[in-house]
Parts: C-alpha cells; structure tokens; sequence
C-alpha cells in the first residue's frame, strides 16, 4: 500500500469514529423540567419519582453572597455519578444546569449562578446504579441577581 | 470564549469563560434585549467527551466554569463547544500546558 492510500484510510477511520461518546443534551431530552418552578417538580422530571438520600455530595458556596448575580458554586462528589444538577428555589425556573458525567470522570465542578433572592441550592446527582443523592444548601442574596 | 487548561500531576485543570448575557425570557424583557443564553457546552480530548453540561438562563452573566479530567498530556488538544438558545455554535481548540 502507497502512503497516500494509507493516509486517505486514516482520514476516514477518523471521520468513522463517533463523534461523542455520551453527548446527552438535557434540555432536548427533557424540556419540561427546565419549565419548572418548584424544585420537586424538576427533580422529578429529571430523575423519576425516587427520593434521592442526602449526603455524599460537598456543596461550597458563600454564606452570604454580596452579589446574586454570581454567585460562586462548587460540587464535589467521589461517587461514580452519571449526572449531576443544580436546581435552586429562588428564581422564576429551578433548573439552572445539569451536567453529564464522562466515564472516569472527576466530579469538581465550579460555576457561577444568578439568585434573584436569598434561597436554597439543592444538587442531585444520580449514580451509575441508578441511585439518587442530594445536599441542599441555603445562601443569603444581599442583592439579587435575575436583572433585578 | 477563553479557555485555559494546565496539566497538573495526572489531572487536567480547565478554565473556560465564555461571553453571553445569560438572559432568559424574564430577564430580557426587563432589558429589552432578545432572550440569549448558552444552552449546552460540551469539551472534547483526543475527541472523547470529558466535559458536558447543559444550562439554563440562571447561569450568571459572562460565565465562567472550572473542571478537571483524567488522561490528558501536555501539548494536547482540548476543543470546546458551545450552543445557545438560537442555535448559535461557537468552538475554540486549546492546548494543554
């Protein structure tokens, strides 16, 4: 075989290869839980019915956030999660992000998040067995974010 | 967008920030801007998903995310891309130092 043949066939195995591997884009798969107001509700949507156990998952924010328009988050676990999400009780909608966890990933997400008042952060996360685990933590908002 | 990863031990640490208002429908209206938020950000290695993550407009304003992965090299090429609420992609390759 020629090196330009050989070349051309790279180039195709390449183009072959899947593209992702667990690309999951949770607001094509599941638009009603970014429509929710009340936390639950989203939970539920996402998850399914069963009551996650808490613990097992570190939540680091600030007390009190001088500015709710950023507001520092932090989610660590060393569970083998599959996803992980951030729902709060303060804004019009409580989903704000959920993230996909690749295989042999490391859970230590940072992000920063708007709160329009002094609220609740509560973040679920679904192990690959399928259990659910949550840790709700509540952060005052001197000024609220939201545009408001 | 800005993306910034450094190799530190057998870990991968990732800052990315990217630009966007983050303004969902209430928000908008009060500025009188049309709704414009970053809905999904994926990150690729040696075309692997390592990160992902789909958003909401509760995301605050020009956001800035911190992860770390697993099985990366120093030189290598981290690609990173972001979808909006319009359908607007933007991607932007970094190297690992």
């Amino acid at each position: 075989m020629d090196r330009r043949k050989f070349l051309s066939l790279g180039a195709i195995a390449v183009a072959v290869m899947p593209f992702s591997l667990s690309a999951v884009d949770f607001r094509a798969t599941k638009p009603k839980s970014w429509e929710s107001d009340a936390v639950d509700a989203a939970i539920e949507e996402l998850y399914g019915k069963d009551k996650p156990t808490a613990g097992s998952i570190t939540v680091k924010t600030p007390k009190i956030a001088e500015n709710g328009g950023s507001i520092p988050v932090n989610i660590k676990s060393k569970l083998d999660l599959e996803s992980i999400a951030i729902f709060q009780d303060a804004n019009p909608r409580a989903t704000v992000a959920v993230y996909t966890v690749p295989e042999n990933g490391i859970v230590n997400y940072s992000m920063r998040i708007k709160m329009k008042k002094t609220g609740t952060i509560t973040v679920v996360g679904k192990t690959r067995d399928g259990k659910l685990y949550s840790t709700t933590k509540g952060v005052e908002v001197s000024i609220g974010g939201c545009g408001g | 967008m800005k993306v910034k990863a450094k190799l530190k031990g057998a870990v991968v640490k990732v800052k990315a920030m990217f630009k966007s208002p983050m303004a969902g429908t209430e928000e908008a209206e009060k500025k009188k801007i049309k709704p414009e938020y970053i809905t999904h950000i994926v990150a690729k290695h040696n075309g692997k998903v390592v990160y992902e993550v789909s958003t909401g407009a509760f995301v605050s304003k020009n956001p800035l995310f911190k992860f770390e992965f697993k099985g990366g090299a120093k030189g290598d090429e981290l690609e990173m891309t972001t979808t909006d609420n319009n359908g607007k992609t933007e991607t932007k390759k970094a190297k690992i130092k």
